[in-house]
């Protein structure tokens, strides 16, 4: 019976591989005939941009225009293309210009079939977006100036005076930033004892520095201050493999999140976009985002370090996904700006 | 008539960003693109609670800011143009290689090296065996330090231009009465210079009001507020709230045109300052004597502070894996990885090319219309004063607001401009107006009009005057100008990040892109090939317009 029922699995298996196969030839032959693909990138771009760009073109002979930019100048611009009913830009990646874009009705809708396996909460079941690579956030220290007994080890080691002044973090409004820190801090202590916590934490005089979380890191790394609230634990890891003094920290909660990739509305490619998000999607593309040292969203491929995730690493979670933030970004924005800047 | 049509090309480029601005500022758009007109940008703006700490701050951080860099930028210059002191190849040399380095970089290299964990700090705490820190670069002082040593070299070009064509004859007089360098400098120098000055104050001035990325990077970490800071969080927020940066504009074109009717009047009697004149021409360096060695201090200073020692921080950082404190262990980490990715890399290439053409058209356009602009400015001709007007409009846009502006105009262009080279160009010539402005105008207010009335007396009509007489006299302005705007342009970072395409890419979005990913090794490399690249571009330049100077001036 038992091996009855893997037959049928394999069977099944086999046959949604053949259609997949058959959807994806019509699929490669539209986009060919479209020719190109534009794609709005925040991803750093000799690591993945370069080497994806490369591989894409080499297997299908379908151009990849890139433009690498910044998510804030990756929402403006797609606002305003949408303002003027003349979208330029196909696939674009980053949460905080999908956010933007969501609100604005550009994004488009599509189901890749390479994610059909990922986890169901690493992407939209309405094909709006899907994550491909896993972010988890926490705290940092720079190991030349912190000895691993000062390490921080719970959310209530943060509120020691000896951290006043010496703690930064980001001053982006995004899930990976403070706002993200909070809503995770509401989450496991609960509302009034987290608030609580919050007004405590808020007393320390953290650092607001106005750059990304990578940027936020390297004035740990450089010294400037010995420990960071909320970074990428993968930023550290890479770091920490070059040598740097870093080490990422488990505190009784870290936030799960994770930066995804979608398409546009009215996309002039629309299926070269479909094409080129499957391959970033497929086995091939999220190689590339491991080789990089990021954590790559398909289960079937390995991250470098596999104790970056919440299972292997065993450490616990709270998940917040784009929808979790759109819903409570008011509360927790807030929250930041009334009572930490 | 033609001058109309002049007024109207200015026009053309200029208002329709403002358009953009004014409707922007009054404007607040829901998610779905509806948009409804409000005040509520402006009231924003005043309801914020520290509103007076933040003017206060403000005022004090341009104001500071502009004497530093007038203090050490000028004296550079009228020690360099004026007198034999030594080192003046290495004062032309600091001010062309700092400013063909990436700011972002300088910023970068600055808040290292007066940082808690960077070699100022260090050198305090191995001196005095104390763990305290002697300088928080995150003050309010600590912005002043770096914005004013950012402009220097902009006071050094502009103001050198001054000295080098101000009438020797003068200055050769007071000596020769018995007054001492410092009281020629006082009462002969300065009073001529003085238009030059005033306008170089009043313009950095306004660049300062205006710097976002400084009281950004160095003043919010220590939660020192101006009234940029603001401003700069609500551009940076998501989506982007465009509407309050723009209020913050339009009320900065009010400061700016009060600050320019002033200005206005003070130089209204210009001519009075103008030393080329039809008589013997020939400017004579003024002799220190023993004292020159004494002055070639302030040389060495400028050269230590806005190159030397952001320099080897830079040097530092692209040699190390990773940001690092100064220490000799350290060196064993040190390695060339980062210049060879770079060199090795296509990607970098083929932004220079764009990078390079980019530049060398913005600046070239831009000069050619503000020589037009000053001289009909500066000669008040029928409309000069709505040219002075119009062409100085762009400093009242931060990048990003002018950026978005020009999205705007040219996705609704009935022509593909959107993602093209051309569009970054438009933006810089917009953008740089005001800077070459202010050498041309400066530069013709010098020049004394019976030198263009003799001229035309003996029958020289429009274009040959300008062709003949004041192009070749004008030419140290014109060039430093045009170099300053191209150095500048190749490494501006807000607009390309926002207008280029994929085959527009220039070199400082992949700058951007690498310090945001935290490849600062890889940022430093790059930063430091570019400037490189930039100084061989600009000491050949500069050799070529000395030579064309030379032989206007028989020098």
């Amino acid at each position: 019976m038992k091996f009855m029922h893997n037959l049928v699995v394999v069977a099944g298996l086999l046959a949604a591989t053949m259609t997949a196969k058959a959807e994806d030839q019509a699929l490669i032959d539209a986009a060919k005939a479209e020719g190109q693909v534009v794609w709005y990138s925040g991803l750093i771009v000799r690591q993945v941009v370069t080497p994806i760009k490369e591989a894409f073109e080499k297997k299908y002979g379908i151009t990849v225009n890139s433009v690498s930019m910044a998510s804030q100048e990756a929402a403006l611009r797609i606002l305003n293309e949408g303002r003027a009913n003349n979208i330029q830009g196909d696939v674009f990646d980053g949460t905080a210009p999908l956010s933007a874009a969501m609100e604005a009705g550009l994004v488009g809708q599509y189901v890749p079939q390479e994610a059909a396996d990922y986890p169901a909460e690493l992407k939209d079941p309405n094909g709006y977006w899907t994550g491909q690579i896993v972010q988890v956030t926490s705290p940092a220290i720079n190991t030349g100036l912190v000895s691993a007994a000062d390490a921080p080890k719970t959310f209530e080691d943060l509120l020691d005076p000896k951290w006043k002044g010496k703690m930064a973090w980001s001053s982006s409004e995004e899930i990976a930033g403070p706002p993200g820190f909070i809503g995770n801090v509401l989450s496991y202590m609960g509302e009034e004892k987290g608030m609580a916590y919050l007004e405590k934490l808020s007393q320390q005089q953290i650092a607001n520095v106005p750059s990304n979380m990578r940027v936020v890191l390297d004035q740990g790394i450089a010294g400037q201050y010995p420990l960071v609230l909320s970074i990428l634990n993968y930023h550290a890891a890479i770091s920490a493999a070059q040598g740097a003094p870093v080490e990422w920290l488990k505190l009784e909660s870290s936030v799960f999140t994770f930066g995804t990739v979608q398409m546009l509305k009215n996309a002039p490619h629309p299926n070269a976009a479909k094409l080129f998000l499957e391959f970033l999607l497929s086995d091939e593309g999220q190689q590339v985002i491991a080789d990089a040292g990021y954590i790559p969203a398909s289960p079937r491929v390995k991250a470098k370090d596999p104790t970056l995730k919440p299972e292997e690493g065993k450490f616990a979670v709270t998940v917040i996904s784009s929808e979790t933030f759109a819903e409570n970004k008011d509360k927790w924005v807030g929250i930041y700006r009334k009572l930490f800047k | 008539m033609l001058v109309w049509l002049f007024i109207g090309l200015i026009a053309l480029l200029v208002l329709p960003p403002v358009w953009t601005l004014l409707r922007s500022s009054f404007s607040e758009r829901l998610p779905d693109g509806t948009e409804f007109f409000t005040l509520n940008n402006y009231a924003l703006l005043l309801s914020e609670g520290r509103f007076f700490t933040s003017a206060f701050n403000s005022i004090v951080f341009s104001l500071a800011s502009t004497l530093v860099s007038l203090f050490l930028g000028g004296a550079v210059a009228w020690l360099v143009e004026r007198t034999d002191v030594p080192f003046k190849r290495l004062a032309w040399f600091t001010t062309i290689v700092s400013l063909g380095t990436p700011f972002i970089l300088y910023v970068t290299a600055w808040s290292y090296i007066l940082g808690r964990a960077g070699p100022l700090n260090d050198i305090y705490r191995f001196v005095t065996g104390s763990s305290e820190t002697l300088f928080e670069v995150n003050t309010l002082s600590g912005m002043i330090v770096i914005e004013g040593f950012i402009w220097a070299p902009l006071a050094f070009l502009l103001l050198s231009a001054t000295f080098r064509a101000a009438n020797a004859e003068m200055e050769e007089a007071a000596r020769m009465s018995g007054a001492t360098v410092i009281q020629t400098i006082m009462r002969i120098s300065l009073k001529l210079a003085f238009p030059a000055i005033l306008a170089f104050s009043l313009f950095a001035f306004i660049l300062n009001l205006e710097a976002f990325e400084v009281p950004a990077l160095i003043g919010m970490p220590g939660r020192v507020n101006v009234l940029t800071t603001d401003v700069y969080q609500a551009v940076k927020e998501m989506p982007p709230r465009v509407g309050f940066a723009s209020a913050f504009s339009v009320v900065m074109l009010f400061i700016i045109s009060a600050l320019l009717y002033f200005y206005g009047r003070i130089s209204r009697y210009a001519e009075r300052f103008a030393t080329i004149t039809g008589k013997g021409y020939r400017p004579r360096p003024i002799a220190l004597g023993r004292a020159r060695w004494a002055f070639s201090a302030i040389i060495l200073l400028n050269f230590a502070v806005t190159l030397l020692l952001p320099l080897i921080a830079m040097i530092w950082m692209s040699v190390m894996p990773y940001v690092q404190p100064m220490r000799l262990h350290a060196l064993s980490f040190a390695t060339l990885q980062n210049f060879g990715t770079v060199l090795t890399s296509r990607y970098y290439l083929s932004l220079v090319t764009t990078t390079l053409i980019v530049a060398a058209v913005s600046a070239t356009v831009t000069m050619i219309i503000t020589l037009l602009a000053g001289w009909l400015a500066a000669r008040r001709a029928p409309g000069g004063q709505a040219i002075d007007q119009l062409v100085v409009i762009p400093l009242i846009f931060p990048g990003v607001v002018l950026g978005v502006a020009l999205l705007e105009v040219a996705l609704r262009l009935p022509f593909p401009l959107y993602g093209t080279m051309w569009l970054i160009v438009l933006a810089f010539i917009i953008h740089y107006m005001p800077f070459g402005m202010r050498y041309t105008y400066a530069g013709v207010l010098q020049i004394h009009p019976e030198l263009e009335q003799a001229a035309r007396v003996s029958g020289a009509r429009g274009w040959s005057i300008l062709s003949r007489i004041l192009v070749p006299l004008l030419a140290p302005a014109l060039a430093s100008g045009w170099l300053f705007i191209f150095l500048l342009a190749s490494k501006e970072m807000s607009l390309p990040l926002l207008l280029a395409g994929p085959s527009s890419q220039t070199i400082s979005v992949a700058m951007f892109d690498l310090w945001g990913n935290g490849q600062i090794g890889e940022v430093a490399a790059l930063g430091l090939l570019w400037a490189v690249l930039m100084t061989l571009f600009g000491v050949a330049f500069f050799v070529i317009s000395r030579r064309q100077t030379s032989m206007t001036f028989g020098v």
